[in-house]
């Protein structure tokens, strides 16, 4: 429930704040001047979360910097607590991850004009964590066995895949979402005791992990750089002057305005 | 090509989305113990025939029987003790009482999230009487909670 509001909350951003811009089409110019920024973030799903369930603290923050208009560097770090009992055992992980990948803007630079940005992350993560099972309880043929597995240290790793929109709804102030979906490339635990949950990644006994993050920014604009646009050649249409085209209509974000 | 790209990022996300609230289950519908699998064989053809009856208990546990007279055991099952590192059992083949002695180590093993953790065994060696048992054979090492024969049993 708390993902669905989250999800509610991201899609009211994106509407509202599309529909707070002029639609008028103007013919785009050969070039636009686009703010090339550093931006720090934190995310606040994982503090909401732990707000409801104690058993599950995660803290996470990320730093990005544009390197053209399209691609940036993505490096992101956090710590994450993680409590989970059954009636049959208890398990205990925590521990620190570290992410880092490359972002790609899929939206071209006269549309993102530097304060729009929807596109997919692709991120390597290494998660650094410690486990242990503080009880876990057998019954078998012979009797019941209460038992604890002592604390490990471990080193897990994965692939992450982050498709996501990020908008600067203030001066220098973006909020925005990404779905990340991960891949295990290992646990750093052996078969047998594979971990239920790592940082960073989620659940160790599933071979690909599923998650969200809604990141606050900051953004600091380092440079401005000239990009040039491809003029694309005008589509032959039946519709009428005045009707709106299919493309405008089922785009999330305007067209830019030029004087 | 825009289109395509925007539509394409937009069913990612979807599928994702659906991914991440999507009921999980937490109820365990897997196997949770480990049981060391005996096939039954008769030594005369070779072949995998269940004996008239067959009858299994810990060693000291007679109250407590596996099997009880059972008929139609091609595969008996057999639970071991991981707080120890052997443990005997009798058996009773077609009347005959005989003992099994198993030595094994076992260890802790993750079945999943919702069915918790389990023990496994590494079968080391075993001993038997020869009262109704012809000869013990170890197939697999591994006890675990797989459908896997460990252990031929010829009578």
């Amino acid at each position: 429930m708390k993902r669905i509001s989250v999800y509610i909350i991201s899609l009211l951003v994106i509407i509202g704040y599309s529909g707070s811009e002029s639609w008028a089409q103007n013919q785009p110019p050969d070039t636009v001047i686009l703010p090339i920024k550093i931006r720090a973030g934190a995310d606040i799903i994982g503090p909401v979360i732990y707000l409801t369930d104690r058993n599950n603290l995660n803290i996470e923050g990320y730093i990005s910097i544009d390197l053209n208009a399209k691609t940036g560097i993505f490096l992101d770090a956090g710590y994450s607590d993680y409590k989970y009992s059954q009636y049959n055992y208890e398990y205990l992980s925590r521990g620190y991850f570290v992410k880092a990948g490359v972002d790609f803007n899929l939206l071209k630079p006269e549309t993102s004009k530097g304060k729009y940005w929807a596109g997919i992350g692709l991120r390597y993560g290494l998660s650094s964590f410690t486990s242990e099972i503080p009880s876990f309880k057998y019954d078998s043929y012979w009797g019941t066995i209460i038992t604890t597995i002592s604390s490990s240290s471990s080193m897990g790793h994965y692939l992450e895949v982050a498709p996501g929109f990020r908008a600067e709804i203030f001066n220098n102030f973006s909020m925005g979402w990404s779905v990340n979906m991960r891949a295990l490339l290992h646990t750093g635990t052996g078969k047998d005791l594979r971990s239920i949950y790592f940082p960073g990644y989620g659940a160790g006994d599933e071979s690909t992990s599923f998650g969200i993050n809604y990141f606050l920014s900051w953004n600091i604009p380092y440079k401005r750089i000239k990009v040039h646009i491809k003029q694309e050649e005008p589509e032959e249409t039946e519709e009428t002057e005045g009707t709106e085209s299919a493309e405008s209509a089922g785009s999330l974000f305007p067209p830019a305005e030029y004087p | 090509m825009r289109s395509f790209k925007t539509k394409t990022l937009v069913a990612v996300i979807a599928v994702s989305l659906l991914k991440i609230v999507s009921c999980t289950p937490e109820s365990c519908f897997e196997e949770t113990i480990a049981l060391l699998k005996a096939s039954m064989y008769q030594s005369s053809n070779e072949k995998n025939v269940a004996p008239s009856s067959l009858t299994l208990y810990g060693l000291n546990m007679e109250d407590d029987k596996i099997y009880d007279q059972t008929k139609s055991v091609k595969s008996a099952l057999i639970p071991l003790n991981p707080s120890a590192e052997s443990c005997t059992f009798i058996i009773g083949i077609n009347s005959a009482i005989d003992t099994l002695t198993f030595w094994y180590t076992s260890f802790p093993h993750l079945i999943s999230k919702e069915c918790g953790y389990t023990f496994y065994h590494t079968l080391d060696s075993l001993i038997n009487t020869g009262n109704e048992i012809d000869t013990v054979t170890i197939r697999n090492r591994y006890v675990t909670t797989s459908n896997e024969e460990n252990i031929r049993i010829y009578y």
